[in-house]
């Protein structure tokens, strides 16, 4: 079941790319949107299927794959990617409906795109760290070419930037599992069995701070954050949809589920710098945001800053905050993805992001009304005004982040107060006052151009006015996540017997090579 | 059907908000052929079968055995938190539910008038809608998360409502500044929420008297939380240092200046008092509380003083009622905070339905260009002077009733707050006397001289709203002291209780001479004298409170993130492409080494084995390995 939707838009991807040269210039889109759509589909059956009381793995599926690696094929989902798969499916949808439909080189456009929806699920299946690693890195390949080739005017840079700190990124997540593969002595990279390692905290920090840096450059944190403004600018904008509504949260998902999953107790140890760190980059993300000019680069600016909530969410590491750690991504990628399609509509018939050019474009005869309206709603969701969904998912990051962390909790609310001023500079400069001249021939926005962005205004206000519809499928897995004091008594102790072990073993080597060394 | 129409009040908040709903394919423009008159007559029955219901309702609960009626409706359950939205239905909040769909419905017919020839009517009356149906959840809320999302609401609501003739550049800015300011104040409000919740109250409003006679918390704690708390009704009452966006907000249009200067700052004064409990916590609490009332309610009498544009200069005097309704809850007051409240909504929404008839038909704000308007618009001009009498106490109506149950010996009142009252009233009498011989009398001028009076559509609230408002001193007459935890006392031999009565009369008549009596400027025309000037540009320019922000909050916020995204683009981003230019440059370089002649990679691993036994040497790191390897290949 969950094999299919990896090997569906993968399959997909096939044959888009192989299509004859010959074929009408629309057929790649509609076998890439029939795919995606099945894939939503499909994940509308699992909802039905699914358990969301259960905090056993779901649909899972197990093959030994590389055995004397310890590498198996093991995918399962549950509260925690169960969120993030079916907002992937979605946002695929969307991203294939947005894209303009004279798109140059539409085979590999369409099958690149698929190719990155499966790797993203995949990512968020997986249950065995290679398998992870693996996902992780082939969602690269294929956004790096769809900047590099359907970006704008600096994507070659913009490209290059995000394929170095990606694969950078990648390099450092794969480093810390390996360590922990070799450090406990487990001969495999399933998830369950490594998770119940008791390594003795030091060891756990160390082995967490290069995943922890991995998925800050993912996530993105201050200061890993300079090549996502750069993407975002430069990558068209159904990419910058899928970029910062589903790739993001392959880093906070990574943080949520090896960095407190596998490393808890170490994870307790840097939590309080995290928190630190969160506060920073959320700050520092919305006062960056006040000063761009360049519409996109505020909104992929306050992705930095709504994203460091998560980080916050996790450091906090209640039952409360995690699920709210899943809720503010689900939130963040509606909204950030509702932003960016409204931004692209105003970039496609304006030809400007700047916003120092545009503005009156609320004008009802000959401006963009629905498109400014519907940027009003996005960017009042973005601020976190209630009935709509960012509001609840940051009080629950706030509610549950409180009482371990206030002060950290109270600058992140003050960097969603200042929301409202980046945000609010925008619309009052793009939408609000006379239409110019100059931008009075606008073509009007068709149906089709407007669908994307009214399609996800249903579920921001549905989960805003409903959140127990969001909530209940993580809160389960999140309450799992968080370890009993009792649990942590015992991996201590265990932590301890290893402890003992190693510097035996050790002290067993030493003598050996001081052996080897005499005899010689 | 009347039990059924109790049970079920929580609905009247909705009838506002479906027929802002039903309006949008007007307002959207998908339909056009019939124009937006369809939406508007939609919203007025929506609103008239709000205030129907709640008129049932609010006659039912008399007879109720128990006049307390909660209902709960489970919201969210996750891990540790149970947000359980609840509404208390009590005369006092089916009162306030009467009060704001009475006024919402008046203003939505004046509306009629107001706005007949806007294209956007539709837009109009879906936001008055919305602005109705988040008031009258206000009115019934018994949850602080509740009405903090109403709250919300009505930040929005006002963003775009101020926001409603978007082109304008004035309303561009006053738009930004009313929605950003309230923010400011809603961001510590949540702030607060997010403490209380935390430390393990319940959010609805009738636990947190319970909780807060039990509380963990330490001084500091409950002094921030008091404060915190207390930000949230300053913005939305526009009190100082949070104040300014009241006065900007009167570019919006007239109806929904209706609505704001008596039921939307209301609103923040509501939630402000169902907080009461809250402030008792510390004394810092209500010392805040007070001293940002006495600061508002003199610092925006003098203000209104000077405003020659006829919205601002009542607007003004909003800010200075709040400030003594913020005063009475700040002393526990809670009584007479509910009676000044309503007796200023009413009285105040008939001053505004009166200016707005005079901006209509002369097309002018400027008072300094008005006069001799009394006898063209009588209608017009009953209803300014009833609204005056009903604002000033002076003459036996809702505030003389009002303010003289403050100070009648039920409550402890000191000698301040007895010269606040009594100076609020003067200058209050005295602006209002200033504005009504601008405009009414002299002789009319020619802005005024072709101004009939106004339509039937604005004319029937505006009358009906008169007549309202003089049956209004019934109320703070009869009210018995719903609210107050403490019975009243009884002081009524004090020395200001005694002077209580002819004090108040006192300072309306003294009021009335100095406004008659002052010299009224025309036009542009300025004071000779050195010091009037100041005083007047002190009180025009809103003791250039927004100056000094311009110069501070705004200049550091604009400088603080101009110099994050100096350092994003230079420091941290540049160190990024330093590094690929090292490695680049690193690359180029040392590609030219490779020259194929073995004797250079020989000394080439030469070197760098020296450097590094070198650095063990210096180091002494491995010293020990490196020893033992020396002494076993010797032997």
């Amino acid at each position: 079941m969950l094999s299919a939707l990896i090997l569906l838009p993968s399959i997909a991807a096939a044959i888009v790319g192989f299509l004859p040269k010959n074929i009408r210039a629309d057929r790649p889109r509609q076998i890439a949107l029939i795919a995606a759509i099945a894939v939503l589909v499909l994940n509308l059956v699992l909802v039905v299927g699914y358990n969301p009381n259960s905090e056993d793995l779901q649909f899972v599926e197990n093959l030994t794959w590389i055995e004397w690696l310890g590498l198996n094929y093991h995918l399962g989902m549950d509260g925690l990617s169960f969120p993030l798969v079916f907002l992937n499916s979605l946002l695929t949808v969307i991203a294939i409906v947005a894209t303009k439909e004279s798109i140059e080189r539409p085979r590999f456009y369409y099958a690149m795109l698929l190719v990155l929806s499966a790797g993203a699920v995949g990512a968020f299946l997986a249950q065995d760290l290679l398998l992870f690693f693996l996902f992780y890195e082939v969602e690269i390949i294929p956004l790096y070419f769809l900047i590099a080739i359907w970006g704008g005017e600096r994507r070659t840079y913009a490209a290059m930037k995000f394929l170095l700190y990606t694969a950078f990124s990648g390099i450092l997540v794969l480093a810390s599992f390996l360590g922990i593969v070799w450090l406990s002595g487990a001969n495999t990279f399933d998830y369950e069995t490594l998770r119940s390692q008791g390594l003795p905290v030091a060891t756990q920090v160390v082995l967490l701070i290069p995943l922890l840096i991995g998925v800050l450059i993912k996530i993105p944190i201050f200061p890993f954050h300079t090549w996502l403004p750069d993407a975002h600018v430069e990558a068209s904008t159904p990419i910058s949809v899928i970029l910062a509504g589903v790739l993001l949260k392959l880093g906070t998902y990574g943080l949520l589920r090896f960095g407190v999953g596998l490393y808890y107790e170490g994870w307790l140890a840097v939590a309080p710098t995290m928190a630190t760190l969160a506060a920073i980059s959320a700050l520092y993300g919305a006062c960056c945001a006040i000063a761009q000019t360049d519409m996109k680069k505020v909104v992929a600016y306050s992705s930095i800053a709504h994203m460091a909530y998560i980080l916050l969410a996790a450091a906090a590491c209640t039952p409360l905050s995690l699920t709210a750690a899943v809720c503010q991504m689900v939130s963040h990628g509606l909204i950030s993805g509702l932003l960016f399609l409204l931004v692209g509509i105003v970039y496609k018939k304006t030809g400007s992001r700047d916003v120092t050019v545009l503005t009156g474009l609320l004008n009802p005869e000959r401006g963009l009304p629905l498109t400014g309206s519907m940027m009003i709603l996005g960017v009042m969701a973005s601020c976190g005004i209630p009935g709509m969904v960012g509001f609840i998912a940051e009080f629950l990051v706030f509610r549950g982040s409180f009482p371990d962390y206030p002060v950290q909790t109270l600058l992140c609310l003050v960097g969603s107060g200042l929301t409202a001023v980046y945000f609010l500079l925008v619309v009052n400069r793009v939408f609000f006052g006379r239409l110019t001249q100059s931008l009075a021939k606008l073509e009007p926005v068709l149906l089709i151009e407007k669908l994307p962005a009214l399609v996800l205004i249903v579920p921001i206000f549905i989960l805003g006015l409903q959140p127990s519809w969001m909530v209940r499928w993580s809160e389960v897995e999140a309450t799992a996540l968080v370890k009993t004091d009792q649990q942590i008594t015992i991996a201590k102790a265990k932590s301890e017997q290893n402890q003992d072990f190693e510097t035996n073993l050790i002290s067993a080597n030493e003598i050996g090579i001081s052996e080897q060394i005499k005899s010689n | 059907m009347r039990d059924f129409l109790l049970q079920n009040c929580w609905l009247v908040p909705f009838y506002g908000l479906i027929g802002a709903l039903i309006s949008l394919p007007w307002s959207l423009g998908s339909i056009r052929r019939t124009g937006g008159r369809p939406a508007a007559y939609v919203n007025i029955l929506m609103t008239a079968i709000g205030f129907l219901h709640g008129s049932i309702a609010f006659a039912a609960i008399w007879s109720q055995p128990t006049q307390n009626i909660r209902q709960t409706f489970e919201w969210l359950q996750v891990a540790d938190l149970d947000i359980f939205l609840t509404v208390d239905i009590s005369p006092v909040s089916l009162g306030a539910l009467e009060l704001v769909t009475g006024i919402s419905l008046l203003a939505q017919v004046y509306a009629l008038g107001y706005m007949e020839k806007d294209w956007s009517l539709a837009r109009f009356y879906g936001l008055m809608g919305f602005f109705e149906a988040a008031l009258g959840g206000i009115a019934i809320s018994d949850h602080l998360l509740l009405s903090y999302a109403l709250l919300e609401m009505l930040t929005l609501s006002t963003y775009l409502l101020v926001g409603f003739w978007y082109a304008q550049p004035l309303v561009v800015t006053a738009a930004r500044d009313a929605f950003l300011t309230k923010r400011v104040g809603d961001i510590l409000l949540l702030m607060g929420i997010v403490t209380l919740s935390a430390e393990g109250a319940g959010l609805n409003f009738s636990d947190l008297a319970s909780w807060a006679e039990t509380s963990p918390l330490t001084p500091i704690a409950a002094a921030l939380l008091g404060l915190a708390l207390i930000a949230g009704p300053t913005g939305k009452c526009a009190q100082f240092p949070l104040n300014l966006w009241l006065d900007e907000a009167m570019e919006g249009p007239n109806p929904a200046g209706i609505l704001r200067n008596s039921i939307v700052v209301s609103a923040g004064a509501y939630v402000l008092i169902k907080l009461q409990p809250v402030f008792t916590l510390s004394p810092v609490s209500s010392i805040a509380l007070i001293g940002i009332g006495s600061v508002t309610a003199i610092g925006t009498s003098l203000m209104a003083l000077a405003q020659i544009d006829i919205k601002r200069a009542l607007s003004h005097s909003t800010s200075a009622y709040l400030g003594l309704v913020f005063i009475a809850v700040g002393l526990g007051h809670v009584d007479i905070a509910f009676l000044l409240l309503f007796s200023h909504a009413i009285a105040k929404a008939l001053l505004f339905m009166s200016i707005g008839g005079i901006i209509l038909t002369t097309s002018n704000q400027n008072i300094t260009e008005m006069g001799g308007l009394w006898s063209r618009m009588p209608a017009t001009t009953t209803a300014f002077v009833v609204g005056g009498a009903g604002l000033v106490a002076l003459m036996p109506m809702g505030m003389f009733w009002t303010m003289d149950k403050w100070l009648d010996g039920d409550w402890q009142v000191s000698w301040w707050l007895f010269a606040i009252l009594l100076f609020v009233n003067a200058v209050c009498a005295m602006n209002l006397t200033r504005v009504f011989r601008l405009v009414f009398l002299g002789k009319p001028r020619s802005k005024t001289r072709r101004s009939p009076e106004v339509v039937w559509s604005m004319a029937l609230p505006m009358v009906t709203l008169t007549v309202i408002a003089l049956l209004v001193p019934s109320v703070p007459q009869s009210w018995s002291f719903w609210l107050s935890l403490t019975p009243p006392l009884d002081n009524s031999d004090s020395l200001i209780t005694q002077l209580a009565t002819p004090g108040l009369i006192a300072s309306g008549v003294i009021g009335l001479i100095l406004g008659a009596t002052m010299e009224l400027r025309r036009a542009d025309a300025r004071p000779i004298q050195v010091y009037l000037r100041f005083f007047q540009d002190l009180f025009a320019y809103d003791l250039y409170i927004g100056k000094v922000y311009n110069l501070t909050v705004v200049w550091a916020v604009a400088a603080l993130s101009e110099l994050t995204a100096w350092i994003d683009r230079l420091v941290v981003d540049g160190i990024v492409n330093l590094i690929g230019q090292i490695t680049i440059f690193g690359g180029n370089t040392l590609k030219y080494n490779v020259s194929g002649s073995s004797q250079f990679y020989v000394l080439t691993i030469l070197l760098g084995m020296s450097l590094l036994l070198g650095w063990f040497a210096i180091t002494g790191h491995w010293s020990g390995t490196i020893a033992d390897w020396l002494s076993s290949s010797s032997s």
